[in-house]
């Protein structure tokens, strides 16, 4: 019998991997994470899937029901808009929109946010103290009226959106990346990689950082549940993404005419963010739950 | 409590500065000239475009502009709106006071219909109704409030009629306008019709407070429960239960109080995201508050109107928060002592 191990070697998995192993055994979280993939992949290959064109629509399929209805047609599985166009195609290339934009901005936004916070992390004093107060000015503004500001400065449009999120979200990953690796450098394997002469660099490199990656995840997915919001419900008040474009949020907007009429044009882009809205909540409750289980265990 | 009323004070003072300062950059910010941002006056001859620089003294420096900014504000002239030309202050005192109204009694909706569910998941948690509590409330506020809004506009004023779908009281009624706040000035008003305008009125409030409240309230319930939580593990709960008090006393006479007091003090910075929910519902419920307002102001790119609403607007959530840390400070004399920023 071939043996492959012939010493026993005790593993210690990174923290981020005892992460996962506690993850992986929460059925919800899982869901939700498979959901959140789900999307990923959908809002990369959109223009691949989706069967029509989300702006060009058939003028002889106009209002047409979802399948399931006795007047819809099997070809437009969710139903047309006033102008033929195709609800499912629509949904899908606004997954790309709302969620992947959304996604983009948490990713851009923590990495600002994550070198700021730790940089001022290593100052101290009268700059600190000031960054501090300030920070507790700009937190203490919900997120969606600064965006609003922010639009309101840039003006309406999907770019401007983006960029009013990102810089709406920094904010919170400076404070939680400052509190945790102020944190961590009061411990005692950091104080040993100082007495061996690690540069603060180097220690926030090798040893805070893997430390730390759990919880600034955790605020990313509560970043980019609020980013979800944010995008659609600028969208949906006209100062977000701009009339053909497919974003959930406008698309809600558009079928307001006709709620009475054809109420699909509505609830479905509606069940949309609120699917993909959860799904990000599942995932980010998950974290917390096994970051929580992890420190007691 | 005298040096921390002079805190806030300091606080109060410093951040209105601060947010003045910043609706004075957007008047620069904003495209087009300055004066006609800051005035609102877009259709000028020449000869009134002078007697207005002079009248914002753009010839000398920027700090004593913004000083005259300053006293501007202070007499109340914010300028007129570009849109409709009319006396921005006056639109703001008009429309402020329905927004005030609409976001206290949605956020009493928001602790009355919280602040409970959340003690009873914290007393029994990890059991059933805990986790039934805490993933209602999960989607609670993953529900975009837009939609929400029209679903509730669909099932209770469309399809079961129940309750009117825009507005804030029928037009039937003729209220004369004295606080702003339209339940006072019924009480106040001396129409025959008193009571029914009282009931209309109340019909017109029910769909969109509770559709402001829905996301606050599941706020209330994970901060109720998280500090019920904290609190039935201390050791004078436990001391109490030794002490022979049954599970009632303990949770009426100790645990409650103890918990109150920490969720009070979050009601400020709730308010202020109640506040940014209540603006896109007053879209929806065309509700005449300063959120619609202002977002048509957006759409309109009325930039007087905008560095006007957003100033007004930042300092009510400010003063609010502000009047919450009294509260706070008031009911909890432990916080009295903490220095700010430590």
């Amino acid at each position: 019998m071939a043996r492959n191990k012939i010493y026993l070697e005790e593993v210690f998995p990174s923290p981020f991997m005892q992460l996962w192993l506690i993850f992986r055994k929460t059925p919800v979280a899982m869901a939700g994470f498979s959901c959140f993939i789900f999307l990923i992949i959908l809002s990369i290959f959109s223009p691949l899937l989706a069967p029509y064109s989300p702006i060009e629509g058939q003028l002889d399929m106009l209002l047409l029901p979802p399948a399931w209805h006795s007047d819809g047609n099997v070809s437009y599985l969710l139903g047309t808009d006033e102008l033929g166009r195709d609800m499912l195609s629509r949904l899908m290339y606004g997954t790309s929109l709302t969620f992947g934009l959304s996604f983009v901005v948490v990713i851009i936004s923590s990495v600002v946010g994550v070198i700021i916070g730790s940089l001022s992390a290593l100052t101290t004093g009268m700059k600190s103290s000031f960054l501090n107060h300030f920070l507790d000015v700009i937190l203490s503004i919900p997120s969606l009226l600064l965006a609003i500001i922010i639009v309101a400065i840039l003006g309406p449009g999907i770019s401007n959106t983006v960029w009013a999120v990102v810089m709406v979200l920094i904010p919170q990953f400076v404070h939680i990346t400052r509190y945790a690796v102020k944190e961590e450098f009061r411990k005692d394997y950091v104080l040993a990689s100082r007495l061996d002469g690690a540069s603060p660099v180097r220690i926030l490199y090798y040893s805070i950082f893997p430390n730390i990656v759990d919880r600034i995840m955790s605020q990313a997915t509560m970043a980019q549940s609020a980013a979800i919001l944010d995008i659609a419900t600028l969208g949906f008040l006209g100062l977000g993404a701009q009339i053909p474009m497919p974003e959930w949020g406008a698309t809600l907007a558009n079928g307001l005419d006709l709620f009475y009429i054809a109420p699909w044009t509505v609830y479905l882009p509606g069940l949309a963010i609120l699917f993909s809205v959860v799904s990000t909540n599942l995932v980010g409750e998950g974290i917390r739950h096994a970051l929580k289980l992890r420190k007691e265990g | 409590m005298l040096i921390f009323t002079l805190r806030r004070l300091s606080l109060f003072v410093f951040t209105m500065l601060l947010l003045t300062m910043l609706s004075f950059s957007l008047s620069f910010l904003f495209p087009g000239d300055a004066v006609i941002n800051l005035s609102g006056a877009i259709n000028v001859t020449p000869a009134q475009l002078i007697e207005l620089k002079a009248r914002y003294h753009t010839d000398s420096n920027i700090i004593w502009q913004y000083i005259i900014y300053l006293k501007h504000i202070i007499s109340g002239d914010l300028g007129l709106s570009m849109a409709s030309q009319s006396v921005i202050s006056h639109e703001i005192m008009n429309l402020l006071p329905a927004t005030i109204e609409l976001s206290l009694v949605a956020l009493f909706i928001a602790m009355f219909i919280g602040i409970p569910l959340g003690f009873i998941a914290a007393i029994r948690h990890n059991k059933l109704s805990d986790n039934i509590i805490l993933s209602v409330s999960m989607i609670g506020y993953s529900i975009p409030v837009f939609w929400l809004g029209l679903l509730a506009i669909l099932i209770f004023s469309i399809n079961l009629g129940w309750f009117p779908s825009a507005g804030q009281i029928s037009l039937l009624f003729e209220i004369e306008l004295v606080t702003g706040i339209q339940f006072i000035d019924i009480l106040l008003s001396d129409s025959p019709y008193k009571w029914q305008a009282f009931r209309d009125a109340t019909a017109h409030i029910v769909l969109p407070a509770f559709v402001i409240a829905i996301a606050p309230t599941t706020i209330f319930i994970r901060l109720s429960r998280t500090s019920m939580i904290e609190v039935l593990q201390t050791s004078y709960i436990r001391a109490a239960s030794a002490k022979g008090l049954s599970f009632k006393q303990i949770i009426f006479r100790h645990a409650i109080r103890n918990a109150l007091i920490k969720i009070i003090r979050h009601v400020g910075l709730q308010f202020a995201s109640l506040v940014t929910i209540a603006m896109v519902t007053e879209v929806i419920f065309s509700w005449p508050g300063i959120g619609r307002w202002l977002i048509v102001s957006i759409a309109q790119r009325d930039y007087t109107a905008i560095q006007n609403g957003l100033l007004v607007l930042s300092c009510f959530i400010f003063v609010v928060h502000i009047l919450t840390d009294f509260i706070y400070a008031a009911l909890n004399p432990l916080a009295r002592d903490k220095k700010y920023g430590t």
